[in-house]
């Protein structure tokens, strides 16, 4: 639990010559976290394309037909670019992406395309659960924060330990039987429009729900033990001996110091939401990666399953780049 | 804060959890059917012979549901003691030694960004022919960065005291100061990491299995019943309820368990 607490990155700025401007050593600092967080996307996007290529079996071989022939084999394999050294096809592949070319699937087809119908509708789902999660981690909790010890506090601990150890398949399933296969409130499946999204809204909120629930649990337990922390410090000790309304202590003196917790829990449960997008797509059939994903690992399919990593990958460093800025920020403040 | 003494209320927690794992793991000795052959109608509703109905091909659910649990327990147990094992050496050296902590710190940032359902996925489909073996090894594999910054965490406040520098001073080696001086100090939440990471495997493993990859058909196995009985579930709502719910409480109840034995934190908050 201690692990998305633990500050990584409290030195930045301490270092800079204090003749700049304050604005100067703050942008300095967020190009330097910028690049932080760009360098250790690379160092993921060498390992998976480095894992994919060294273990055993290849595109060739997963979507050859039966019958084929050696010299057939050898003939695709040369088409599709596996034949040449490792660093060589990383290379090129690494040098596309500035230009928005994330190179050529198994079956031809430019990765680019395959990915910008579903990408953007798994972001859709995984974005309403992150904000979701967020909303009732805050409110939750903020209400146990107000009655430490209380029974309000004992039960939501309780029940957000219980939400985060649920796998999202099985919320899904339960969710199904009751929201929609007895009551009949919402669809039981996405149905998916001519322009490739959900066909109407109410299909997104099942999956939704079963995405954001477990999320909701891990946050609020995050945002408890920030403002635990935040309680224990002398200021809001001040603030409570001065008689301050609860609700202004809160949003002012706890809510503020513990933001970067907050910040890098979020960050941290967006990977966690994308990971179980494509379960959860699976079984409401929702037009979203997971079922590229699926028929790209079959397929061994290096440059589209590298390129969902990158998607992925980009897309929660984004995430984590905001939090580390929040904390630059907030620590920035209390300098 | 708490109404129970603390040791009352985490037994409470504690025993539930294992309880139910020794149902599972001995659950195949209750089997009234066959796990392979049909008895019912596909997607029976259940009846006096089979108490939860029939699955897709009318095999007995309640025979299925005995038999696929301990397969499940058995891998998230072994995920649960490699990574608890290799996380409290590496965190307990990383306490120790801070210039490799700030590097598995720099691991752990890196893996973030790589969700455990995509790497289980990119192991186990490169490596077919393994079954259970793959995802067992990529859910280890991706649970130490996490679980090894939880154990420095824990052990650097042990590694700064005065009796760890008395002892280094005293000559005493590395693996002396890791098993002898640090471990001991960190029982409590090594015991509570455990659990954690057992959830965690519960979570991956079945995870991995409910997109087919791990165990296969006709091995019974709670994720894959949910898998292959969705079709069926306004038939006999049973045949996927049912092993939803075991996998929903297995989970729960451990992680309540190891929530109840996690040591309190150390801040004593101000009431508003």
């Amino acid at each position: 639990m201690a692990g998305p607490l633990t500050d990584t990155a409290t030195a930045g700025g301490a270092t800079a010559p204090p003749a700049l401007p304050p604005a100067v050593r703050a942008l300095g600092r967020a190009a330097r976290l910028t690049a932080k967080r760009l360098l250790l996307l690379l160092v993921l996007l060498a390992a998976v394309f480095a894992a994919v290529s060294l273990l055993p079996g290849d595109a060739a071989n997963a979507t050859s037909e039966r019958g084929e022939s050696a010299a057939d084999l050898a003939a695709r394999r040369a088409a599709l670019g596996l034949d040449r050294p490792l660093p060589e096809r990383f290379w090129d592949w690494m040098t596309g992406l500035p230009a928005g070319d994330l190179g050529t699937t198994a079956h031809g087809q430019p990765v680019t395309s395959v990915l910008s119908g579903p990408f953007p509708n798994t972001l859709l789902l995984g974005g309403l659960a992150l904000a979701a999660s967020i909303l009732g981690a805050l409110a939750l909790g903020s209400w146990s924060a107000l009655r430490p010890g209380g029974r309000a506090d004992r039960t939501i601990a309780v029940l957000a330990t219980t939400a985060f150890a649920l796998p999202e398949f099985v919320l899904s399933v339960g969710l199904l039987l009751v929201l929609s296969l007895w009551t009949g409130w919402l669809p039981a499946v996405t149905l998916t429009g001519p322009d490739g999204a959900p066909a109407s809204w109410d299909m997104i909120v099942l999956p939704a729900l079963a995405l954001a629930i477990p999320q909701i649990g891990w946050n609020t337990r995050i945002v408890r033990g920030a403002l635990a922390d935040q309680a224990a410090l002398p200021h809001v000790r001040a603030a409570v001996l001065d008689g301050l309304p609860r609700h202004r202590i809160l949003t002012h003196h706890m809510l503020p110091g513990a933001l970067p917790a907050i910040a890098v829990a979020t960050a941290t449960s967006a990977g966690m939401l994308l990971g179980g997008a494509v379960v959860v797509e699976t079984l409401f059939n929702y037009p979203g990666i997971g079922a590229v994903l699926a028929g790209a690992i079959a397929d061994r399919d290096t440059p589209l399953v590298a390129g969902v990593v990158a998607a992925t990958g980009a897309a929660i460093s984004t995430l984590l780049l905001l939090a580390d800025l929040v904390r630059d920020r907030v620590l920035g403040a209390a300098r | 804060m708490t109404t129970a003494p603390r040791p009352r209320r985490a037994l409470l927690y504690v025993v539930p959890a294992l309880l139910l794992v020794l149902v599972a793991l001995t659950g195949p000795l209750f089997a009234p059917h066959p796990i392979d052959a049909p008895v019912t109608a596909p997607y029976e509703v259940p009846s006096g012979d089979a108490a939860l109905g029939g699955d897709q091909l009318g095999r007995d659910v309640l025979s299925r549901l005995l038999h696929g649990g301990a397969p499940l327990i058995a891998t998230a147990l072994a995920v649960a003691v490699l990574v608890t094992g290799i996380a409290t050496l590496l965190g307990i050296l990383c306490a120790l030694r801070p210039r490799l902590g700030r590097w598995v710190e720099q691991t752990a940032d890196v893996a973030i960004l790589l969700p455990a359902v995509l790497g289980i996925m990119l192991i186990a489909l490169a490596w077919p022919a393994g079954g259970r073996l793959p995802v067992a090894a990529a859910a280890t594999v991706l649970g130490i960065p996490y679980a090894v910054r939880v154990v420095a965490a824990a052990a650097a406040p042990i590694a700064a005291t005065g009796y760890i520098e008395a002892a280094t001073a005293g000559g005493e080696r590395l693996w002396y100061l890791m098993a002898r001086e640090v471990l001991p100090n960190l029982r409590a939440t090594l015991l509570a990491l455990f659990g954690l990471r057992f959830v965690e495997g519960v979570y991956v493993v079945s995870v991995a299995a409910f997109l087919q990859l791990g165990p296969q058909p006709p091995e019974a196995d709670w994720a894959l019943m949910i898998r292959e009985n969705a079709a069926g579930i306004m038939l006999n709502p049973w045949a996927v309820a049912a092993p939803c719910l075991a996998i929903g409480l297995l989970a729960v109840s451990v992680n309540l368990a190891a929530e109840a034995i996690t040591p309190d934190r150390p801040t004593t908050e101000t009431r508003l």
